[in-house]
């Protein structure tokens, strides 16, 4: 097991050096100038080149690359160029917002799909079954921008039950908490929920037909049992991954969701700093997006590997 | 056994009720119950910078800006100059030479007291290249600015200039001072009726009653956030649920869903922001007088307006707003002259089934359906225009100023000189940006306009330069937007002003 974590880890950090590289490839290949920018439409190129040079942009790109890399080590993500504010406090505020979000929707996506999954699966071909399928496919069918309007709509401008926008953190209360999350929680549930679901209604219903589930009923153990510890237990193993996968579309989908609902996270800090080519902040957002998307294969092939005994044996399959 | 069934048990599962309960009520109740007077107002866009003379865009910067700052003067909802940190000006004879007399017993809101030196401070700053700011242009007929007293400045000009009240009362000349400079992007100090207290970017702007404001009585309210929300669906659905009290520069689209609640309703003012359709003079064939000609002919500007913004907004003949003093509302708005455009055509040569590319930044609705109307339009006249919507970054950067024929936008601004010499002066540098128009008559009629202090005689000089356009526009200026804000039925004198302002300073709100 310690081997293979190691083995794990050791691929993030290719990853994670492999992927600073490209975006700042990425982000100086831009067509922008980003001296004109911020000095704005009546800038000189001579006041331009005396503000590359201030900003180190008119040394060699390893050396500037080298320069930026260390400097992201230690922590320190620069300045914005728009705002000026410096961008690691203003980063972390957004990620943690934006891990409130992604945390809580994985936690519903995982309960709510799992015992979709298990239902269908249980009933197959049953009421219970269909209804599982027509509300999965509903949800994934439509964008989550389409879901996040329809829901502000009813909830919010209709019924006036839930707040449309914003966020609060915990500090102003758990209510107000909560209920700034429920629709954009709900958003990205609905879009993520049938991989999950359907995932896990056909490895359930592999598994219920197995030998070791006949056995299981023939020695008289009840049908609950059965159902949670024999059968779930072995149709997890997909699943998880598939979880780990959502987690990729969680990101994607949280962009959308956070302009929608006006949640002040990490997806809307980068569209606004890609939107104004803003260099520091649109670099570090990229690059702690993906630490987080490495974090979470991470997560899941380690659960993976906790699941499935023969990933933990170093694969020793005979 | 049947005493001990009477007992109350505590299961897992009673528990988890009896804190189900109890939770409820927490989650019924409100945050923040008892908090003052607070008003909270949606923006969608947040703002690029706290520091008020680097500011470029409009929105949620101005109205932080104007509500934590002070200038030398302010302009009312009529665009007339008011005393804001001056409380009097005098121009010697020549108009080259301006005083401006200060209120005294002002203070920053670090309690720090304002003087003349903060204001040399800060119009040096406007001036310094490495600022970069956008007011650096209109100031840069400023030979010289000095503290005569610590409540007196002087402003030496290279040339007689009447608007110089007017000038120094835009949202970056914001006095500023020299001493918390360092600090104006993370905790900007100002003299303003509101002070700082946070800035969430992507999140809100919270801004707080400064106690020690120098208009007595002035601001009523505690506290103002301004909330950052980029879809419209969203602040609108929020205003109707009682989450923000307004919403700032509604879309038509909007306006029309707002104006059918009962919570809430649209405010709106004419104002000087306009819209319109760009020729470049030195491209072929607009270097041709008769093609330029023949588009300002085949425009019909009253139609435009009414497909672009569903009537929340009103055909104009140059930047000069049809609610101004000055505006000729003599002279016909004139269009869609279909056959004198045809005939010009014919004569300059252009032959039918001409294609010709229109790019349009996209991103506003108003303006793409303004670019799809004249598209339709042009048909009539045997030109194929092919629509080439860009994104708002891409356009301005890579395209504005660069391509033939496109649409564009620019918002108003406080003074007839100030709304035409950039764009129509041979040395304005929104004229070398866009449609490098060069006519001695127009430059003769500016120059004239800007050094004069009486009112007859600027009417006269701008009237006669909307007369010398309306054949040879180096460009159609078509309408200017209203600016409509959403507004909660319980706000109450919340002053919209046509330079895209919510002044927050006089606002009370009822139960």
């Amino acid at each position: 097991m310690t081997g293979y974590v190691v083995q794990r880890l050791g691929a993030v950090l290719i990853i994670l050096v492999a992927m600073s590289i490209l975006v700042f490839l990425a982000t100086h290949a831009l067509p922008s100038n980003a001296a004109a920018l911020i000095l704005g439409q009546y800038s000189t190129p001579g006041m331009q080149a005396a503000l590359e040079h201030k900003l180190g942009f008119d040394q060699p790109l390893h050396l500037q690359y080298w320069h930026w890399a260390s400097q992201m080590l230690q922590g320190d993500m620069g300045l914005s160029f728009e705002m000026e504010r410096p961008v690691a406090p203003m980063l972390w505020d957004a990620l943690s917002r934006s891990a409130v979000l992604a945390l809580s929707s994985m936690a519903v996506v995982s309960t709510v799909g799992l015992a979709l999954g298990v239902i269908a699966a249980v009933w197959r071909g049953r009421w219970p079954d269909h209804a599982a399928s027509v509300f999965t496919y509903l949800g994934i069918s439509l964008p989550e921008f389409y879901w996040g309007l329809v829901f502000i709509l009813v909830f919010g401008s209709l019924l006036h039950l839930l707040p449309s926008s914003g966020f609060v953190s915990l500090s102003g209360g758990v209510g107000p908490f909560l209920a700034h999350l429920i629709m954009p929680v709900a958003t990205l549930t609905l879009t993520l929920l049938a991989h999950v679901a359907r995932l896990t209604r056909s490895s359930m219903v592999e598994a219920l037909e197995s030998m070791y589930v006949r056995v299981a009923r023939a020695r008289g153990l009840p049908e609950r049992r059965v159902i949670l510890r024999h059968a779930l237990r072995n149709a997890l193993i997909p699943s998880i991954t598939v979880l780990a996968q959502d987690f990729g579309f969680l990101i994607g989908g949280i962009v959308a969701v956070e302009t929608v609902f006006a949640y002040p996270g990490l997806g809307r800090m980068l569209v606004t700093a890609l939107e104004r080519q803003d260099l520091p902040v649109m670099q570090a957002a990229i690059l702690v997006l993906t630490a987080v998307y490495c974090v979470a294969n991470l997560t899941a092939d380690l659960l993976y590997a906790v699941a499935n005994p023969r990933i933990r044996y170093g694969g020793a399959i005979d | 056994m049947r005493e001990r069934s009477l007992q109350p048990r505590i299961t897992r599962r009673s528990a988890l009720k009896m804190a189900g309960a109890a939770a409820l009520p927490a989650l019924i109740k409100p945050a923040f119950a008892d908090e003052g007077a607070v008003l909270r107002a949606a923006f969608a866009i947040q703002p690029a910078t706290l520091d008020p003379q680097k500011m470029r865009v409009g929105g949620v910067d101005y109205n932080y800006v104007y509500n934590c700052f002070s200038r030398l003067t302010a302009q009312d909802p009529k665009l007339q100059v008011q005393p804001d940190l001056a409380t009097s000006w005098d121009a010697a004879e020549d108009l080259k030479t301006w005083t401006f007399h200060l209120r005294p017993g002002v203070k920053f809101h670090n309690g720090k007291p304002l003087d003349a030196a903060d204001v040399v401070f800060t119009f040096k700053r406007i001036q310094d290249k490495e600022i970069g700011s956008v007011l650096r242009v209109n100031f840069s007929i400023v030979d010289s600015i000095e503290a005569v007293d610590p409540l007196t400045v002087r402003f030496n000009l290279s040339i007689p200039y009447a608007d110089l009240p007017a000038a120094v009362a835009a949202y970056q000349a914001a006095i500023v001072s020299e001493s918390v400079v360092d600090t104006l992007t993370t905790h900007p100090i100002g003299t303003g009726p509101f002070r700082f207290v946070e800035y969430r970017p992507g999140d809100q702007l919270v801004i707080e009653r400064n106690p020690g404001y120098f208009l007595r009585g002035e601001p009523t309210l505690d506290r103002v956030i301004m909330r950052i929300i980029p879809e419209f669906t969203t602040s609108v659905a929020a205003l109707e649920s009682g989450a923000v009290d307004a919403v700032f520069d509604l879309p038509p689209e909007q306006i029309e869903q707002l104006a059918k609640s009962t919570v809430a309703h649209v405010d709106e003012v004419q104002a000087g922001r306009w819209q319109g359709i760009i020729w470049n003079c030195e491209m072929k064939p607009f270097d041709d007088a008769r093609v330029r000609r023949a588009f300002n002919k085949l425009i019909d500007k009253q139609a435009i307006t009414e497909i672009a913004m569903f009537g929340h907004a009103a055909p104009t003949l140059t930047p000069i707003p049809p609610f101004h003093p000055y505006f000729r509302k003599d002279i016909p708005i004139g269009g869609s002259d279909i056959a004198g455009a045809k005939k010009l055509l014919a004569e300059a040569g252009i032959p039918t089934g001409w294609d010709l590319e229109m790019y349009v930044p996209g991103n506003n609705p108003p303006r793409e359906r303004l670019a799809t109307a004249f598209r339709e339009t042009a048909k009539q006249v045997g030109i194929n225009v092919h629509l080439r919507v860009a994104p708002p970054d891409k356009f301005f950067a890579e395209m504005e100023g660069k391509v033939r024929f496109s649409a564009d936008g620019f918002y108003g601004r406080a003074t007839p000189d100030l709304m035409v010499y950039p764009w129509y002066h041979s040395t304005g540098s929104w004229n070398n940006t866009l449609w490098h128009y060069h006519n001695p008559e127009v430059d003769k009629v500016l120059d004239a306009a800007r050094a004069t202090n009486s009112t007859a005689e600027q009417a006269r000089l701008y009237g006669r330069f909307q007369e010398m356009l309306v054949d040879d526009s180096p460009g159609s200026v078509i309408y200017v937007q209203n600016f409509a804000c959403g507004v909660s039925n319980k706000v109450r004198n919340l002053v919209i002003s046509p330079l895209m302002l919510m002044d927050f300073s006089k606002v009370t709100l009822t139960a």
